[in-house]
């Protein structure tokens, strides 16, 4: 029997989702589902495009024992209604399936607590700082675990992309941008650049490591730990050395400025109104442009701080190991 | 060339536009739109043959996967180029610019344009734009793709071919505000008498809508070009993140302009599909009030999906869902069109010319093109397709594929009208017939590439594609070999083509009312307007006399 290769058994079956690569996150069988419905809407349409050309052609071309085009009405509200109205329940009908899918991407994955990974982009290579304070040029996951990227780039607009995962972000100077997922299968999958980003934007690749158990990440975790300062001491030299202590405190006593105690996640109402969440993006603002959004009970005082892209992603980790109650 | 009464009407049987003055100057400052037609017409195809050649170029570095014909650096100057010389310079102006300036007065039964000396200018304004495109080569190109994103396109250690190539698009952006001006006045004043507005044939019908676009969206563009100007030279903070700026706001202000920029482009090529159809199925167009409505609701429709460039740009989720939602929506004007075109042929009398074989063709490869379309409309697929070659590959079969083809069919069906001459009609079917395999053979493999995980605006790419690479290589040769034996057509017909009739395929608009090729003044009485496709007034003649109104001259 000639043995008949597994992606063309799913491209003939599950049709377009049979080209794509293996499924390893927890979005992509929901991406794959979609792209299915699509090539099979696609595929009808085409077919009905291609093969009435190809009927009417044959049927109605002009030759010697057909002298003229026969009577027919040039138009009919009534096709055009079905045309238009069959489309566009379609239209629906992709529209609810891809956004329900869309969504849930981007929603936190229910489990365990996220893990947490800070992701560097520049030219041209990728730097992960995981929460257990490892950096690397490789990202380290759990199998099953959820994660939570938070991507910055240091210079210009790069794309982190896991074909495998169905998952694509921009990392954009500027501002921090965010990916979730689970990982659904253990193994190493190729991290691209799909932002192009100049000479070696095609070599800009790194791997993801799916690990499959805790042990195993544990391990790696430890690998030559210590020997580079982590995001958090980053964090805690910049706030040192920037004098931020003047006006806030780090152990909830009040100051000219909120304290930092159990302030990431919290919303605060902002003088003149409107609320802000303190998060990745926030913070970045209040640093770089302090009196954008000024909490409600204090004044506009604070002068625009330079720290680089680091330092704010070092304060965000400070910030985040401020528990209240600690 | 004024002749003494009661001369002139023997005068006009010998003469045309193209005799009628003689010398380079009498063409480069005409104010006849037929002859500023032919000029961008040149300047146009010249202009496909450069983005082809880089092409070319970019394809063969591709054959393996270590890329290796020239270096990462002038790889990445060649997609630039070839993408800013193609869209800029080829597929926006090709067809409204070109085709358009020589059709629309002659639709209308007009002597030109409402501005002649407007449409003079923005002729020249546009050889200005391209100049400067011409120049960015020699100052040593650039690499940052024809969208042009800062940060990386405004970065401190680019010189002067980035600020040459932001004139460029600015000049070439007015010249398209004022063609859209001049259209969109002609259309609305200087119909014949007689001509209502669903008397209009449908090209023109798709080049008002485009003239809403032009007038628009391309101020914006001229807008984003200029604050990117500025940006580079005084660092005002408007789209650098490092001088306070955001670079999504480029983005933003980009796209308004150039997501409706693609229906610059795809308007006046259905214009064409429909003038086309209907007259190579000697039937009057199906449902011509659906697919005249169908381009205004694509124009408009087109102003609000920007945002499906930017899912993965770190934009607001429920901004990427509700323009998910519009995109989604644009297909269906797009559908109204394919089945009113479909239905057309239905019990017609089918002509199987050089035309009407380019947009058999187009049926298909429209039809692909905006069905993946619906791929990167939804977020959930769009998510892994964007940036890779899927998106490479759907664009392609919308705007080389579609309106490619499309501007080849309208070239080979007003050919005899613009140059009162015939073509090889062999050559011309074997030209649609190379370029449309070719076309498949280049494009289909980079959707599985892409479906795969091949990013876009790769010099070197990863083993597992390589044979996907290499047959596009294969197929572009074709395509090109397709296009050369049109030029070849093109030129023979020059150089020793057949006088061709008035009327060649038996056309109701009023362009083929006129003799081919057209005398100065386009009409030697001015006509009334007519039912567009209706062909029930024709009779062909036999031998190469072409189509004659039924009881001779004067019974229309």
């Amino acid at each position: 029997m000639i043995p008949i290769p597994d992606r063309l058994v799913g491209a003939l079956l599950g049709a377009g989702p049979g080209y794509m690569p293996e499924r390893a996150s927890s979005v992509a069988e929901g991406v794959d589902q979609v792209f299915g419905l699509l090539f099979w809407v696609s595929a009808f349409f085409l077919a009905v495009i291609v093969g009435l050309t190809i009927v009417f052609v044959i049927r109605y071309r002009a030759r010697p024992s057909r002298p003229g085009p026969e009577a027919s009405p040039d138009h009919s509200t009534r096709l055009e209604v079905i045309w238009t109205a069959i489309p566009l329940l379609l239209v629906f009908v992709i529209f609810a399936a891809s956004t329900r899918v869309y969504l849930a991407m981007t929603e936190t994955p229910p489990g365990a607590a996220p893990q947490r990974v800070q992701v560097t982009g520049k030219k041209w290579s990728w730097w992960f700082d995981h929460d257990a304070g490892k950096g690397s040029k490789e990202l380290h996951v759990l199998l099953g675990r959820p994660v939570e990227l938070v991507l910055a780039s240091t210079d210009v607009i790069h794309s982190l992309y896991v074909p495998e995962f169905r998952l694509k972000q921009d990392a954009v100077p500027g501002r921090f941008t965010r990916m979730v997922f689970t990982p659904t299968r253990a193994g190493t999958y190729p991290v691209l650049c799909t932002e192009y980003c100049g000479t070696n934007h095609s070599t800009m690749t790194s791997i993801v490591v799916v690990h499959p158990d805790q042990a195993s990440l544990d391990a790696w975790m430890q690998e030559g730990k210590g020997k580079e300062e982590t995001l958090l001491q980053v964090g805690i030299r910049a706030f040192d050395e920037k004098g931020c202590s003047a006006c806030h405190s780090v152990d909830g006593s009040p100051g000219v400025g909120p304290t930092f105690k159990g302030i990431w996640g919290k919303t605060h109402d902002l003088v003149g109104g409107g609320k802000a969440v303190v998060d990745e993006n926030y913070v970045r603002e209040s640093i770089v442009k302090p009196g954008a959004k000024v909490v409600a009970g204090f004044e506009d005082m604070m002068p625009p701080t330079p720290l680089d892209d680091r330092e704010i992603q070092g304060i965000v980790e400070y910030l985040k190991s401020l528990k209240e109650g600690t | 060339m004024t002749g003494a009464p009661g001369t002139s009407a023997q005068a006009a049987v010998g003469e045309s536009y193209l005799t009628h003055g003689r010398g380079i100057g009498s063409w480069l400052f005409s104010l006849d739109h037929k002859r500023i037609g032919i000029m961008y017409l040149a300047l146009i195809a010249f202009s496909l043959f450069l983005g082809g050649v880089f092409a070319m170029v970019v394809r063969f570095h591709l054959w393996n996967p270590s890329g290796g014909l020239v270096s990462n650096d002038a790889y990445n100057k060649m997609f630039t180029l070839h993408g800013a010389v193609m869209i800029f310079l080829f597929v926006i102006p090709g067809i409204p610019s070109a085709m358009g300036n020589f059709v629309v007065p002659l639709m209308v039964g007009a002597k030109d344009v409402a501005f002649p000396r407007v449409n003079l200018l923005s002729f020249w304004l546009f050889v200005a734009g391209a100049v400067l495109f011409v120049a960015t080569l020699v100052v040593g190109g650039i690499d940052t793709g024809w969208t042009l994103y800062p940060p990386y396109s405004l970065e401190s250690s680019r010189g002067l071919g980035i600020l040459l190539a932001l004139t460029g698009v600015f000049l070439a952006g007015f010249s398209s505000i004022l063609t859209g001006v001049n259209f969109i006045a002609t259309i609305h004043r200087m119909r014949a008498p007689g001509q209502g507005w669903f008397d209009l044939p449908l090209f023109l019908w798709a080049l008002y809508a485009t003239g809403i676009i032009q007038i628009f969206a391309t101020p914006v563009l001229g807008i984003t070009v200029a604050l990117g100007f500025l940006e580079r030279v005084f660092h005002l903070g408007i789209f650098m993140p490092e001088y306070g700026g955001d670079p999504v706001l480029f983005q933003h202000f980009f796209w308004f302009y150039s997501h409706p920029a693609v229906y610059i482009m795809i308007l006046p090529a259905m214009g064409i599909v429909s003038e086309v159809v209907a007259v190579f199925s000697r039937k009057p167009i199906f449902g011509y009030r659906f697919i005249a409505m169908s381009s205004i609701a694509i124009a408009v429709i087109g102003f609000l999906v920007w945002g499906h460039h930017m899912f993965v740009s770190g934009q607001s989720r429920w901004a990427n869902v509700i323009f998910s939602f519009l995109t989604l929506l644009v297909a269906i004007p797009s559908a109204i069109k394919t089945f009113n075109w479909l239905a057309t042929l239905y019990k017609g009398h089918i002509v199987l010319k050089t035309p009407m074989l380019y947009v058999l063709s187009f049926f298909a490869i429209f039809g692909v093109g905006g069905l993946t379309g619906l791929f990167l409309g939804a977020l959930a697929t769009d998510i892994p397709l964007h940036d890779t070659y899927f998106v490479v590959a759907h664009f392609h079969f919308v705007m080389v594929g579609a309106v490619m083809i499309a501007f080849l069919s309208g070239l080979f069906y007003w050919w005899p009208k613009m140059t009162g001459r015939m073509y090889d009609e062999r050559l011309g079917v074997a030209s649609a017939v190379l370029v449309f395999l070719g076309f498949n053979v280049t494009f289909i493999p980079q959707f599985l590439a892409g479906t795969q995980g091949m990013p876009r605006r790769y010099a070197t790419y990863a083993e597992q594609f390589v044979g996907m690479n290499r047959v596009s290589t294969v197929g572009a040769v074709l395509l090109a070999a397709g296009l050369l034996v049109a030029l070849w057509a093109f030129v023979a017909s020059l150089r020793s083509g057949a006088r061709a009739p008035a009327n060649p395929w038996g056309g109701a608009t009023l362009e083929w009312a006129t003799t081919s090729p057209p005398p100065h003044d386009n009409f030697a009485v001015a006509p009334r307007g007519t039912r567009p496709y209706d062909y029930r007034g024709l009779r062909q003649e036999p031998g190469q006399a072409g189509w004659v109104p039924v009881g001779g001259e004067g019974a229309r």
